[in-house]
């Protein structure tokens, strides 16, 4: 009867003096400072744990507790604890991210074979000056600048942080510029536009001092741009001597090469998987 | 009760026989005692050395459609991020982090294990899975957005000393950019919820 | 008891030596050192050549006036960083043609250990006889050396700015290079699974490849991963095709229900220098016996190249890649000098092979 009753006196002064508590907003906006209310009395531990931050300190219970900015820059959980000698009590509360200013912005690939439908993808990542995700509905707008020509842009809207579009390539070769903006954000990235696969690959043969000068006609896709130099083009060469082979590098937009013939020879050209003409010529035995 | 049947006064009156026979079941006890102490520590040994438990769903995903070998990389290499993870703050170990962290979740998850290490804390998880949406792949496929739902067993210790225990269901918004092996963790952001 | 230890220690010593002696070629020396007959004088100059002893494997030479000694020598340890400055001559086979009082034809295949695998050179050589021994008519290379010039090299080349050691993703990248498997075929060889094709570098910038293959069993799971190593030419330039090969040992088709490809493709600094031209090319039977594709290789830069590498693709009647072979050239390759090549093939192959494409793939030795 004696312990039951020293018990109860236990508990009763324990509640008149109060366990310690925390009181923190239940929601902050990443990178401002919050002071955080308490309860109870005496001598206290405060700890902060979130993302990236494990933060301890000597509180006294009972009085507000200010947690600095730096410490809320990263949205997510925050676990507020404070032990005090009666015991620890802890608090969660949620940093969301600021007001988006910031903008990740992927754009492939960075080189782009023209006139080719939709092969540009860029996207665009909405975060706040803190590298956050914000990831509730925010207009981007994007747009195109290509070298001569007028901009075009389009407005779409992120979800769960997100923007993107698809893009076609234009039919003339050269950079472009693509242009992602939000707040204060305003990213450009740079795809070059490439000449598609050689198109009418022609060849032709002329007598040099001892062999024959097989060059190409200068080399250009489709739509009338120029292969870059460097492309290799391959001859091929079938006389009496067997056959002969040269992985030629267009250079000024031509390919050449100095063929030995042996008698009646066929010559053919081709780059990459297209083929070109076939030629038949005579040479000195 | 296992208290009283060790105390002096209460041996005294017991008889010779009886005696022996709780002499014999409280060494009995404590051997039960310690076996499961052992296999409880074993069976903590052996959680930590298995990743935890990631359903991926990705019926949802766009615009690109997932491969069938990311659709297996995927949930192992988020397992296999967590368990670092998870062993990186109980240890204090920040260099766990280089194997499944990238970019910004990489910097603060080093940021975190130091000033663990600074405050003298550590912090424990015991990983009740994690339900995975895809919800968007990029087009070119170098970046993914998944959405976690996890179920997660905190216990913060200042030492030795045990400051917050709680079970949580927290909802993360993840990032995973591929590495030249496996999906790297590039974001981990946690967006809401935390009762169970 | 006492004695017993020192006499045991010292016979073990004894036939160490003996067996070191035996081992190093010493016999060989010993009973050719007369050379006596066409084989025994073969053998011991290219005995003499193994130990790097040349300055008495070039005296037992018969032509001396013709040959430069230093010429000689670099026969056999290489010259402007080619294969063999990396080789070593590990043993040779010496086989007699035909032969008469006076002169003898005489074949010696040499067996070199390089630092990309075994290398094989064949020699068909005169020895003749010289009073009462035999001596080496070593051939004379008698193409024209190459005068003193400068050659103007103007192709282009491709320098890459990579990103910075700092994690800025989303910021401008290069992409990799966009490359393509074109061609894919697996087909059981007698010991192996083989899986060949070709692949072409369709960007307008060189890449780095490599082909990768793993194959699947009936349920999906892997059976084995292997790459290409160095049956490719990995170094691509724009919309330039390579043949590759991949060998899978000891597995067997019919358990392999599906094949994962995968072409992995790196950024890489590259010149479109130099340009090799392959002439003469034809499939024959060479001097062992074997089916062959032999040609020429001629530099028309003026860089040299150490070490050429030859990849060879061969194609059915319907334009199906059926087999890959390569071979390393030990010779560098000096501007306009044509220097022969032949990759084998096996006969089985040969027999249905319609048409072959060969590219040179080259390496150098950086120092």
């Amino acid at each position: 009867m004696r312990s039951v009753l020293t018990a109860f006196i236990v508990c009763l002064f324990a509640l008149a003096a109060g366990a310690a508590e925390l009181h923190p907003p239940a929601q902050v906006t990443a990178g401002n400072s919050i002071t955080i209310a308490t309860s109870g009395s005496g001598d206290a531990t405060f700890y902060l744990i979130g993302q990236s931050v494990a933060s301890k300190r000597h509180v006294q219970a009972g009085t507000e507790i200010a947690v600095d900015s730096e410490q809320l820059e990263r949205a997510g959980i925050y676990t507020a604890i404070l032990c005090a000698s009666d015991g620890c009590a802890s608090a969660n509360f949620v940093v969301t991210p600021a007001a988006p200013n910031r903008l990740s912005f992927l754009v492939h690939p960075s080189r782009v074979p023209v006139d080719s439908p939709n092969r540009i993808s860029a996207v665009a990542f909405v975060q706040d000056n803190f590298h956050n995700f914000v990831l509730k509905s925010e207009a981007v707008k994007f747009s195109v600048l290509p070298k001569d020509g007028k901009e075009i842009s389009a407005t779409r809207n992120s979800e769960n942080g997100v923007a993107w579009v698809r893009l076609s390539s234009a039919k003339k070769e050269g950079p472009t510029r693509l242009g992602a903006e939000i707040g204060h954000a305003n990213e450009i990235r740079v795809v070059q536009q490439v000449a598609a696969d050689a198109c009418n690959l022609r060849i032709k043969a002329s007598r040099a001092k001892k062999d024959f000068l097989v060059e190409t006609d200068p080399v250009k896709d489709c739509s009338g741009n120029s292969v870059p130099d460097g492309t290799v083009v391959s001859f091929t060469k079938v006389d009496e001597a067997g056959k002969a082979t040269v992985d030629v590098p267009i250079k000024r937009g031509v390919a050449k090469v100095e063929l030995p013939v042996d008698g009646r020879a066929k010559i053919t050209v081709a780059s990459g998987v297209v083929t070109g003409n076939e030629l038949e010529v005579a040479g000195g035995q | 009760m296992m208290r009283k049947i060790l105390t002096a006064e209460f041996a005294e009156k017991t008889r010779r026989p009886r005696r022996m026979g709780l002499r014999y079941s409280s060494i009995l006890a404590l051997l039960a005692a310690l076996a499961c102490v052992v296999l409880v520590r074993e069976l903590r040994v052996l959680a930590k050395e298995n990743a935890p438990r990631v359903q991926l769903h990705a019926d949802n995903l766009g615009p690109r459609s997932i491969e069938d070998l990311t659709s297996k990389s995927i949930p192992r290499d988020y397992a296999l991020a967590w368990q670092t993870m998870e062993q990186a703050l109980e240890e204090n170990r920040p260099g766990l982090l280089d194997g499944y962290f990238t970019g910004i979740a990489k910097q603060d998850l080093t940021q975190r294990v130091h000033s663990q290490i600074k405050s003298g804390l550590h912090t424990r998880y015991q990983d009740g899975g994690h339900k995975l949406e895809a919800i968007f792949y990029s087009p070119a496929g170098d970046v993914m957005e998944l959405r976690d739902r996890a179920k997660l067993d905190i216990e913060i210790m200042d030492g030795g000393k045990v400051i917050y225990q709680e079970p949580v269901s927290i909802e993360y918004t993840v990032t995973m950019t591929p590495g030249a092996d496996r999906w790297l963790v590039r974001e981990l952001q946690a967006s809401g919820g935390v009762k169970p | 008891m006492k004695r017993v230890l020192p006499l045991v220690l010292a016979a073990i010593t004894v036939v160490l030596i003996v067996m070191a002696w035996f081992e190093s070629g010493g016999v060989e020396r010993h009973v050719l050192r007369s050379a006596a007959t066409p084989e025994q004088a073969t053998r011991l100059m290219l005995s003499q050549i193994q130990t790097h002893n040349f300055d008495a494997a070039y005296a037992r030479l018969a032509n001396r006036n013709d040959l430069d000694k230093n010429t000689f020598i670099h026969e056999f340890t290489g010259s402007y960083g080619s294969l063999l400055t990396i080789s070593a001559l590990e043993g040779f086979d010496v086989g007699v043609l035909h032969a008469s009082d006076q002169e003898a034809t005489v074949r010696a295949r040499l067996h070199y250990a390089t630092g990309v695998g075994p290398l094989d050179d064949t020699r068909d050589l005169t020895v003749q006889r010289t009073g009462d021994t035999w001596k080496v008519v070593w051939p004379v290379d008698t193409t024209a050396k190459l005068p003193p010039q400068v050659i103007p090299v103007n192709y282009l080349r491709w320098d890459v700015i990579s990103r910075g050691s700092g994690d800025d993703w989303g910021a401008q990248n290069v992409d990799s290079p966009q490359v393509r498997i074109v061609s894919m075929n697996a087909i059981q060889r007698p010991d192996s699974v083989v899986v060949l094709g070709e692949v072409v570098n369709e960007d307008s910038v060189p890449a780095y490849v490599n082909v990768g293959a793993t194959l699947l069993g009936p349920n999906d799971e892997e059976l084995a991963q292997e790459s290409s190593f160095d049956k490719i030419a990995h170094t691509l330039l724009p919309r330039q095709v390579s043949p590759y090969r991949i060998d899978f040992p000891n597995m067997r088709l019919e358990k392999i229900k599906n094949v994962r490809m995968e072409a992995k493709a790196l950024l890489i600094a590259a010149s479109a220098d130099p340009v090799i031209a392959i002439d003469q090319q034809k499939l024959e039977t060479d001097r062992l016996g074997r089916k062959v594709l032999s040609g020429k290789l001629t530099n028309q830069s003026g860089q040299i190249v150490s070490i050429p590498h030859v990849i060879a693709a061969y194609y059915d009647s319907n334009g199906k890649v059926i087999w890959v072979s390569d071979g390393y050239v030990a010779q560098a390759l000096l501007p306009q000098m044509p220097v022969p090549f032949a990759v084998d093939l096996p006969p089985d192959v040969a027999k249905n092979v319609q048409t072959y494409r060969v590219i040179v793939n080259h390496f150098e030795l950086t120092t």
